[in-house]
């Protein structure tokens, strides 16, 4: 096989790290308002549909393997460059790196937008760009390594915001639920997907998988990785459906800063511009891998230097920001965007499973036959 | 000597194939008496010695410049000494060579040096050579009609006698210090380290000073490649001057640029000792009451030797106690300083009163309040550093007392923010590493200026940007955050908390062991030791 990946020892890494770069990967600015979107189509099933959409991102993860697995040590754009070709290769793996721009910017966008309507409504939304742009470059030159750290870190340092969730538990009415399965599985069908904008991220596996050490234990832990954010994400759906009624959930657009914002302690009020700000924690393991899953792809394209590559591409993303700027603008944005995302990380894997299973049949064929 | 990152690399790789290996080396060491004056870049030009005494005297001024502390004496006719007044033992001198001198017959370098009943005598047959054996405290015997001179090594070096650490003081354990000698330093280490295996390799830095420095480790239990690298390091320097340990920590440290330190300077031969039994390399400096301990990772500033003397509940509860102080000691003020100017409802109702009470009179925005105090604080701390003892508790009160009662009363801060930072600043002294404890001290003012003009957002970047900054860094290659990442589960157990004994496997991976033996070894209660199942 061509194009294949040559990694030096030192630049692996162990394979249960990736539990939590799966985790830190998909836990990001989606979880401070997914309630009421999900809601809107699912009702008071929308905690099955998440079950739903992570039942499909076991299986997207199981065809990834799959794919990856032909090959003995390549990425996503390794593999379609030997399938398609040089041109035609090259053009697939640039709608893959757009969709890493594109996600990496959205991520920035939601979280300016957050910031703007809870913490400093005057704050110049280019400024914290900006300043997210250049945390992010720091990481992103020090290297994988670093950036698994940050992911790392990312992880343990926010496990306090599940303790602030247990306190929305006390005004809990499990009446909510009910009655279990009221609506129509196509309805059901359509939380599912409007989850895609939250569950993204896991599909990192396509572009890490050749840096692993143990490449025969990582799928487990990519798995363990997708079951505790089913937990998580779960766990703040159901806090969240018992919290609010159906009518003021379907009104509220930040479901978990307004969760947030019930607790009250002897010292503090208002935890949910504590969280929010410190939600930067949280979504910098995401913008460092989407920059880095970038990247890799560039890299490929073109030869280039990682410091070149990060100013090249937070100067696209700054401009980016300039253009999209309201809230009813990011909206539409959000909707054409978990489209786009849909078809990369759930259509788009099963595909190449599909090509490159039959040209692994064809060529050993052509094998037997000579 | 202030190359950039990629020439230090370089230049390390480049003498990685024509270094001998240590064991070879620790020989050839041990062999020859100390400070040969090998490596030292003088030996290029050599002067052979004259058989004229008149000549060789005249030689041996013409490259000292004469000071006037050489001493010349004529012992007989053909036999001449010379030496540096108050760099030799003076009663030696008097009562076993000029003795032995004065009553030879027919004199020849090798016959002295076989009637000297001393250890270290050499014969010689450069200038330069024994000149430099001169400087550190040595006599030279010329004997008229030979081109060879006996050198009789009789150092005669001052130092104070030993104290108690002042800077690391602890309530349990061993109450001595490093003093600024050598070669004491090196005989307090020999006497905690019985063993055969600990090297000592020595080196000189400094074209000017000659500084003798001591690469000190287990061999077999440090790493082969650690220890090149350090040897590396520190052969690769080009400088005039070395004083003091601290410099060379700097020197030769991962990234000079960064805040944090990334070796260990202490005082303590007991932490010392520890480091290196735990597989790091000790440095020692001649003239430096200072070692240095490396590879060093971040937490490890933050355990002191004392923990291992305490009970380990105690121990673990001091440990999460500075843990906490780091955290009130960078962002307290910060807090304050974000949540008075932007986000007053995080208050509740309750605390906001008195707040705004205290801060009522007030005149200035919380950013300059918090600023002013802190630099208040700061120069108190550096006019205790540098006072005399004497006039140094003065200053404790008139900083306590007439600064922080009179400022408040003046109206110019707030009652509640001189707590914050007296508290900011007793936490910033808990830690172990003084060298530490000025990084989070330092760390504090760009943390309050972001959280003057940004709030919780100033505040969560400078925190973003700093663990990012402390996962780059690297203490001589290894990560700076172990144990926590790359996460070793083994190491945990000295980390944060500090497992009793029985169930801490005593070796940090950050210097993984060679030796599988010693790796083996856990130490048991009852004192023996037994091999752990794998």
């Amino acid at each position: 096989m061509k194009n294949k990946l040559q990694i030096d020892s030192t630049q692996t890494f162990n394979a249960p790290l990736l539990f939590f770069i799966i985790c830190s990967a998909q836990i990001g600015v989606g979880v401070h308002g997914f309630q009421s979107i999900i809601y809107k189509e699912a009702k008071q099933d929308a905690w099955i549909s998440i079950i739903i959409s992570f039942i499909a991102a076991h299986f997207i993860v199981f065809i990834i393997f799959k794919t990856l697995e032909l090959y003995e040590s390549n990425d996503i754009y390794g593999i379609v460059l030997d399938l398609f070709g040089g041109n035609l290769g090259n053009l697939i793996n640039l709608t893959y790196i757009v969709y890493c721009g594109v996600a990496y910017f959205a991520i920035i966008q939601n979280y300016t937008d957050v910031i703007n309507t809870w913490v400093f409504p005057g704050l110049s939304s280019s400024f914290i760009t900006i300043t997210l742009l250049i945390t992010v470059s720091y990481a992103f030159t020090g290297g994988l390594r670093v950036m698994i750290g940050v992911c790392f870190f990312s992880f343990f340092l926010s496990l306090w915001i599940l303790i602030v969730l247990l306190f929305p538990i006390e005004y809990a009415n499990s009446n909510y639920l009910l009655p279990v399965l009221d609506n129509d599985f196509i309805s059901l069908l359509k939380g599912a997907y409007s989850m895609t904008l939250t569950i993204v991220g896991f599909e990192i596996i396509n572009v890490m998988y050749p840096y692993v050490k143990e490449k025969n234990k990582a799928q487990k832990f990519v798995h363990f990785g997708l079951l505790f954010t089913l937990a998580f994400y779960l766990f703040v759906m159901l806090v969240t459906l018992t919290f609010f009624s159906g009518e003021q959930l379907e009104k509220t657009i930040w479901a978990t800063l307004s969760l947030f914002s019930i607790v009250h302690l002897p010292f503090l009020e208002r935890i949910e511009l504590i969280t929010v700000c410190y939600w930067m924690m949280i979504i910098l393991p995401n913008l460092c891998f989407f920059a880095w899953s970038a990247y890799r792809g560039v890299s490929r394209i073109i030869n280039i230097t990682d410091k070149k590559f990060i100013v090249i591409f937070s100067l696209f993303v700054f401009i980016g920001s300039l253009i999209v700027e309201k809230r009813f603008e990011i909206n539409t944005f959000n909707n054409y965007f978990g489209y786009y995302a849909f078809y990369i990380v759930f259509v788009y894997p099963v595909f190449l499973y599909f090509i490159a299973f039959i040209k692994k049949k064809v060529f050993k064929r052509q094998v037997r036959k000579e | 000597m202030f190359f950039g990152k990629k020439n230090k690399k370089t230049l390390l790789k480049k003498q990685t194939e024509d270094l001998t290996p240590p064991s070879q080396k620790n020989m050839d060491e041990k062999q020859s008496t100390p400070s040969t004056g090998e490596g030292n870049p003088q030996t290029d030009d050599r002067i052979p010695i004259s058989d004229s005494t008149e000549v060789f005297i005249n030689d041996v001024k013409e490259q000292i410049h004469s000071p006037a502390d050489l001493v010349i004496r004529y012992v007989t006719d053909s036999i001449t000494i010379l030496y540096i007044d108050n760099l030799v033992k003076e009663d030696i001198l008097n009562t076993k060579i000029l003795p032995v001198l004065q009553n030879m017959q027919d004199a020849t370098p090798s016959g002295i040096h076989n009637q000297l009943p001393l250890p270290q005598v050499n014969v010689v047959d450069r200038l330069d050579q024994s000149i430099d054996m001169m400087l550190t405290g040595a006599v030279i015997v010329h004997v008229a009609g030979h081109a060879l001179v006996t050198i009789v090594i009789i150092p005669a070096r001052e130092s104070r006698g030993l104290s108690a650490p002042e800077n690391e003081s602890q309530v349990i354990g061993a109450q001595v210090g490093f003093n600024e000698s050598l070669s004491t330093n090196i005989s307090l280490i020999r006497r905690y380290i019985l063993s055969k295996n600990l090297s000592n390799e020595k080196l000189k830095v400094g074209n000017q000073t000659n500084t003798a420095i001591s690469i000190i480790y287990i061999a077999g239990v440090a790493t082969e490649q650690n220890v090149n690298t350090v040897r590396q390091r520190i052969q690769a320097l080009d400088i005039e001057t070395l004083i003091d340990s601290a410099e060379l920590a700097e020197l030769i440290d991962d990234s000079s640029m960064s805040i944090f330190p990334q070796m260990l300077l202490t005082e303590r031969p007991d932490r010392f000792c520890d480091g290196i039994l735990g597989g790091k390399i000790g440095i020692l400096v001649d003239g430096s009451s200072m070692g240095i301990l490396c590879p060093y990772s971040f937490i490890e500033f933050f355990q002191s030797r004392e923990d291992k003397n305490l009970r380990w509940p105690i121990a673990t509860f001091v440990r999460w106690l500075r843990f906490a102080a780091i955290f009130i000691s960078i962002f307290f003020t910060p807090l304050y300083v974000a949540s008075l100017t932007f986000h007053y409802e995080v208050i509740p109702q309750p605390l906001l009163v008195p707040l705004s009470e205290s801060r009522a009179k007030v005149p200035f925005p919380p950013i300059l309040e918090a600023l002013f105090l802190e630099l208040i604080m700061e120069l108190l701390r550096e006019a205790g550093a540098r006072l005399p003892t004497k006039i140094g508790q003065t200053i404790g009160i008139v900083g306590g007392i007439v600064l922080g009662t009179a400022a408040v009363e003046a109206g110019i801060t707030s009652n509640i923010l001189i707590i914050i930072v007296a508290l900011c600043a007793l936490s910033s002294f808990i830690t172990p590493s003084y060298t530490m404890g000025n990084v989070i001290r330092l760390l504090r003012f760009p943390i309050i200026i972001l959280a003057g003009f940004w709030g919780y957002y100033g505040i969560m970047l400078a925190f973003c940007i700093l663990v990012i900054h402390l996962l780059r860094q690297t203490s001589l290659g290894a990560p700076y955050m172990a144990p926590f990442y790359p996460p070793r589960l083994k190491d945990l157990g000295d980390s944060i908390i500090r497992l009793p004994y029985p169930f801490i496997i005593r070796k940090s991976s950050n210097a993984r062991v060679e030796n599988p033996d010693y790796s083996k070894m856990r130490v048991n209660l009852k004192g023996d030791k037994k091999e752990v199942k794998k």
